[in-house]
C-alpha cells in the first residue's frame, strides 16, 4: 500500500463540515472521513464511535440496528413479493447493514481483532435476522407467488453475474469517494441503491420459504458479492484517506496485510462462481441466437412467440411457442438441426399456434 | 414410455399408397454418413439409448445419430411420405411396422440374424415382426403393462394385503371405500393419444376374462368389438372405474389428468387414491424422492388373474426395423437384436429385455430385476393389443371409443364405433 501524505491542512475544517451535517444521518462520520491527509485523534475517535458501540451504547445500538433490519427487510420482502421496484428501493435506504460492514473494514485496517469479532457477529446476526424476516413475510403472505413463478423483482436478484461484482466494487469506491469528498454527498443514496444488501437477503428468505433453493443460492451469492466488495473498497478508501494513523499502520502491519489479503481473496473467491454464472449466461445467450436462426431455417413461415433456450454441459433444452399460418413442421426436425453442430443432446418442446385470417363483406 | 408416443394414424394405408406412387428419393447418400435412428425415447430414456448407440459405435466404428419424437406414428409416416425415412426406426406399434413392411419400405432381416432372433425370443414375439413369412424387426425393449402401483407403508399400517386373485382385489377396493379412501387413480390425457390407458385396461380384462386364445382372435380382428365376450370386458372396466367413489376426481379427472401424473395423489396427505394401474414406464415419472420396494413409498403388484393363480402379462415395447438397405444399418439391427445391446440401458434402469437369455444380473434397479423374473416365469405374455390392430382401429377408433365411454356414451354405441374403424381402414 502506498504511503499517504500525512501533511496537515490549514483549511477551516469545522465550518466546512458543519454545512454537511444535514446531508445524512451519518453526517459526523462523513465530516471526519472526508478530510484527506490529516486526522486529529478526536476526529478519528468520533468516526469510530459511529461504527463501534461499546459500553452503555451497546444495547441501544443493538435495538436500533435490530429494529431497522427487521423493518427494512419487511419493506423489501413486501416490495419483492408485490413486484414493486419503488418499495424495494425504499427498503434499501432504510437498511442499516452498512454500519457493521464499514465497522468490519475499519477494524481490519486498524488491526483490532476484538472489534472485528464483534462487528462480524453483528453482521452475521443481522444477516440471519434479515433472511428469517424474508422467510417469515413469505410465510405470512402465502399463495401470492410460487417457486415456479417468482416476480421479476425477485428474479433480478437470483442470478448475479460478474457484472454485479463490477457494480459492487465501483459503487464501494464511489461510496469511499463520497466519504472523502463532501460535495458529492448527495450521491450517497445512489451508492446504497447500487450495492443493495437487504433486498438480496429478503430474496434468500423468500426463496427458501418457497423451496426455490437454487434461487436462494443465487441471491446469497449476490449479497456476499456486495459484502466483500464493499469491505475491500472501504478498506482501500480508509487507507488512502489517511484515516489510519501511520504509526498504527506500521504497528499492525502484519494484521493489516492479512486483512487485506483476506478481503482480496474473498473478492476473488466470489468472482469464481460469478464467472461461471456469467459464462452460463453468455452461453445461453449465444445458444438462443443460434436457436433463433435455426428456427428460421426449420420453419421459415413460423413466428416466434415465446422462446426459452438453455444449454449446459449435459444437454440443451428449447421451449418454443411458434405461430404459423400453415401446418406445423415437426419438432424433431428442429431438434435434429440443433443437435447437428453440438455434442450435447437437445430436448425440444414446441407449442404450435395456428394463425389464420378471414375477411368477408356482405350487403 | 413408448405409449406416450402414439398418435392417431387413421389414414396410414391411403398415405402409404400415395407414397408408393411418388419417386423414391430414399437412396440419396446420407451426407453426414452417420446412421439416422428414429424412435420414441426422450429425456432420460434418450440418454440411456444414446449410451447404447455409443456402445455400437465403439464395437463397429459406425457413427449413429438419434432423434426421438413424442408422436412417432404420425412422424414416421410423414418421413416416409416425404422420402426422408430414417435408416433405422424402433416402432412401438408392430401393426405399423407390418404395414410399412407390406408396402415395401422396410428391409427384411438377414437370414443369419433372423435365425438368432428365432432362437432368442419367444415364438409369438418373433411372429409380431413377421410379414408374409419374412422377419422385418427385432424387439429391442420390453415394458410390462399389467402392473398396479401401491403405497406399501400405508398397506401395512392399514393391514391391507396385496391381492392375488380378482376377488381379493374387489374385496380390497370395497374395504378401501369403507375406510373412507378412493381406491383408484386413473388419468388418460395424452395429447393426440388420449385413450390408450383405457385400451390397456380393456386388453388386460379380455386376457383375464377369456384367456390368450380369445385375446389373439380379438386382436387379429376375428372376434369383433361387438362380441359379447369383449362387451363383458368393457362392462367390467365401467364397473371398476366409472362408478362414483372408485376413481379420484371422478370421470372428469380421468379425461383431464395426464397419464403419468395420475399417480401423484397417492403420495399426498391424505392419499387421494391407493392404487393405479400403469406400465413399468411409470418408473421414470414417479414424484421425486420416493423409495421403491416392498418396504418403500411405492411398489407394484401384477393385476391379479380372474382364472387360475398365475396372472397373464400384457407387454409393450419397441421393435427395431431397417429402412435403408446398407451394411451399416444391417449392422445396427444385428446389434440391437443381440441381448448385450440392452445391457448399458439395463444398468441405468428403466429397461427390460425381451430376450429369453438376457443376463438378469445386468439389471441396475430392483423393479427391472423383478419384472425380468416376472416375464421369464409368466405362462402367458401378450403384446399390447391396440398396437397389433390396424392403426385405424388400434390408435384410432379404439382410443376415441375409450374417451367416449368415460365421457358417458352408451356402451353398445361405443363398441359399434370402435368396430367401424376396421372398415375405415380398408380403402
Amino acid at each position: 500500500m502506498e504511503e499517504v501524505d500525512a501533511a496537515g491542512s490549514d483549511a477551516p475544517l469545522e465550518d466546512d463540515a458543519g454545512d454537511r451535517r444535514v446531508l445524512s444521518p451519518s453526517g459526523s462520520l462523513l465530516r471526519r472521513l472526508v478530510q484527506p491527509g490529516h486526522w486529529e485523534e478526536d476526529e478519528r475517535k468520533a468516526v469510530l464511535d459511529e461504527l463501534f458501540f461499546e459500553g452503555p451504547e451497546w444495547r441501544p445500538f443493538l435495538f436500533r440496528f435490530g429494529s431497522l433490519i427487521i423493518l427494512s427487510t419487511t419493506i423489501a420482502a413486501l416490495g419483492l413479493i408485490s413486484n414493486s421496484a419503488a418499495v424495494v428501493i425504499g427498503a434499501m435506504l432504510v437498511a442499516p447493514l452498512m454500519t457493521p460492514i464499514l465497522a468490519v473494514a475499519a477494524a481490519l485496517v486498524h488491526g483490532q481483532l476484538d472489534r472485528l469479532g464483534v462487528s462480524i457477529m453483528v453482521l452475521v446476526g443481522g444477516t440471519i435476522a434479515a433472511v428469517a424476516t424474508g422467510w417469515g413475510i413469505s410465510r405470512l403472505a402465502p399463495g401470492t407467488i410460487t417457486a415456479a413463478e417468482l416476480t421479476s423483482e425477485l428474479l433480478a436478484r437470483t442470478s448475479p453475474s460478474i457484472l454485479d461484482l463490477g457494480v459492487a466494487i465501483a459503487a464501494g469506491l464511489a461510496g469511499g469517494y463520497v466519504l472523502t469528498h463532501p460535495r458529492a454527498g448527495s450521491s450517497l443514496p445512489g451508492v446504497a441503491i447500487a450495492v443493495a444488501l437487504v433486498p438480496p437477503l429478503a430474496t434468500v428468505g423468500i426463496s427458501l420459504e418457497l423451496g426455490a433453493t437454487s434461487e436462494a443460492r443465487g441471491a446469497l451469492l449476490l449479497f456476499v458479492t456486495n459484502l466483500v466488495a464493499i469491505v475491500l473498497s472501504a478498506m482501500i478508501v480508509m487507507l488512502a484517506s489517511g484515516f489510519v494513523p501511520a504509526d498504527t499502520r506500521i504497528m499492525v502491519r502484519g494484521r493489516l496485510r492479512v486483512g487485506l489479503a483476506i478481503a482480496l481473496l474473498a473478492t476473488i473467491g466470489v468472482s469464481v462462481p460469478l464467472a461461471w454464472r456469467t459464462a452460463d449466461l453468455v452461453g445461453d445467450q449465444r445458444f438462443t441466437r443460434d436457436v433463433i436462426s435455426s428456427i428460421r431455417e426449420w420453419d421459415p413461415a413460423g413466428r416466434i412467440i415465446e422462446l426459452q433456450a438453455d444449454i449446459g454441459e449435459s444437454g440443451a433444452s428449447v421451449d418454443l411457442v411458434v405461430a404459423s399460418s400453415r401446418s406445423p413442421v415437426p419438432a424433431w426436425r428442429l431438434a435434429e438441426l440443433l443437435a447437428q453442430s453440438r455434442d450435447v443432446p437437445v430436448e425440444v418442446a414446441v407449442e404450435y399456434r395456428l394463425e389464420q385470417r378471414d375477411e368477408a363483406t356482405a350487403d | 414410455m413408448s405409449r406416450r408416443a402414439r398418435v392417431t394414424a387413421v389414414s396410414i394405408v391411403v398415405a402409404l399408397v400415395a407414397v408408393a406412387c411418388t419417386p423414391d428419393t430414399t437412396e440419396e447418400a446420407n451426407p453426414a454418413s452417420r446412421l439416422r435412428v428414429f424412435s420414441v425415447y426422450r429425456g432420460a430414456d434418450a440418454e440411456a439409448f444414446r449410451s447404447v448407440l455409443d456402445e455400437f459405435t465403439r464395437e463397429t466404428g459406425i457413427e449413429a445419430s438419434y432423434v426421438g419424437t413424442a408422436a412417432f406414428a404420425a412422424r414416421i409416416q410423414d418421413r416416409v411420405r416425404n422420402g426422408d425415412p430414417p435408416d433405422v426406426a424402433l416402432f412401438p406399434q408392430p401393426a405399423l411396422l407390418a404395414e410399412m413392411a407390406r408396402a415395401g419400405f422396410l428391409v427384411p432381416i438377414d437370414d443369419g440374424v433372423a435365425a438368432s432372433i428365432a432362437d432368442g425370443y419367444a415364438d409369438w414375439a418373433v411372429d409380431l415382426a413377421t410379414v408374409e413369412g419374412k422377419l422385418f424387426g427385432a424387439w429391442y425393449k420390453l415394458s410390462v403393462n399389467s402392473l398396479v402401483w401401491y403405497p406399501p407403508q400405508l398397506f401395512a399400517a392399514r393391514g391391507y394385503e396385496v391381492p392375488t386373485t380378482w376377488n381379493e382385489l374387489r374385496a380390497l377396493t370395497d374395504q378401501m371405500v369403507r375406510d373412507g379412501y378412493t381406491p383408484w387413480c386413473l388419468g388418460m390425457e395424452a395429447f393426440d393419444a388420449t385413450g390408450w390407458v383405457g385400451t390397456d385396461w380393456i386388453e388386460d380384462l379380455v386376457l383375464r376374462l377369456h384367456g390368450p386364445d380369445i385375446y389373439d382372435q380379438w386382436t387379429s380382428g376375428e372376434i369383433p368389438f361387438t362380441d359379447e365376450r369383449i362387451r363383458e370386458a368393457f362392462a367390467a372396466f365401467s364397473e371398476l372405474a366409472l362408478q362414483p367413489g372408485q376413481v379420484a376426481g371422478g370421470r372428469r379427472a380421468i379425461l383431464s389428468v395426464p397419464v403419468l401424473d395420475a399417480i401423484d395423489p397417492m403420495f399426498e396427505e391424505p392419499p387421494g387414491c391407493l392404487l393405479t394401474r400403469q406400465g413399468s414406464f411409470q418408473q421414470g415419472e414417479l414424484p421425486e424422492g420416493l423409495t421403491f420396494g416392498p418396504n418403500g413409498d411405492v411398489d407394484v403388484f401384477v393385476l391379479p388373474p380372474m382364472q387360475g393363480t398365475t396372472a397373464p402379462l400384457l407387454a409393450s415395447g419397441e421393435i427395431a426395423a431397417v429402412f435403408t438397405d446398407s451394411e451399416e444399418a444391417r449392422a445396427l439391427l444385428a446389434f440391437l437384436a443381440s441381448p448385450r445391446s440392452g445391457e448399458p440401458w439395463a444398468a441405468a434402469g428403466g429397461y427390460n429385455s425381451p430376450h429369453l437369455s438376457f443376463d438378469a444380473t445386468a439389471y441396475g434397479t430392483e423393479l427391472d430385476r423383478r419384472l425380468g423374473e416376472l416375464v421369464q416365469s409368466a405362462e402367458v405374455v401378450r403384446f399390447d393389443g391396440a398396437d397389433l390392430m390396424p392403426p385405424a382401429v388400434g390408435t384410432g377408433t379404439f382410443w376415441d371409443g375409450m374417451v367416449d365411454l368415460v365421457a358417458g356414451a352408451p356402451l353398445d354405441r361405443v363398441l359399434a364405433e370402435i368396430q367401424s374403424g376396421y372398415s375405415e381402414g380398408t380403402p
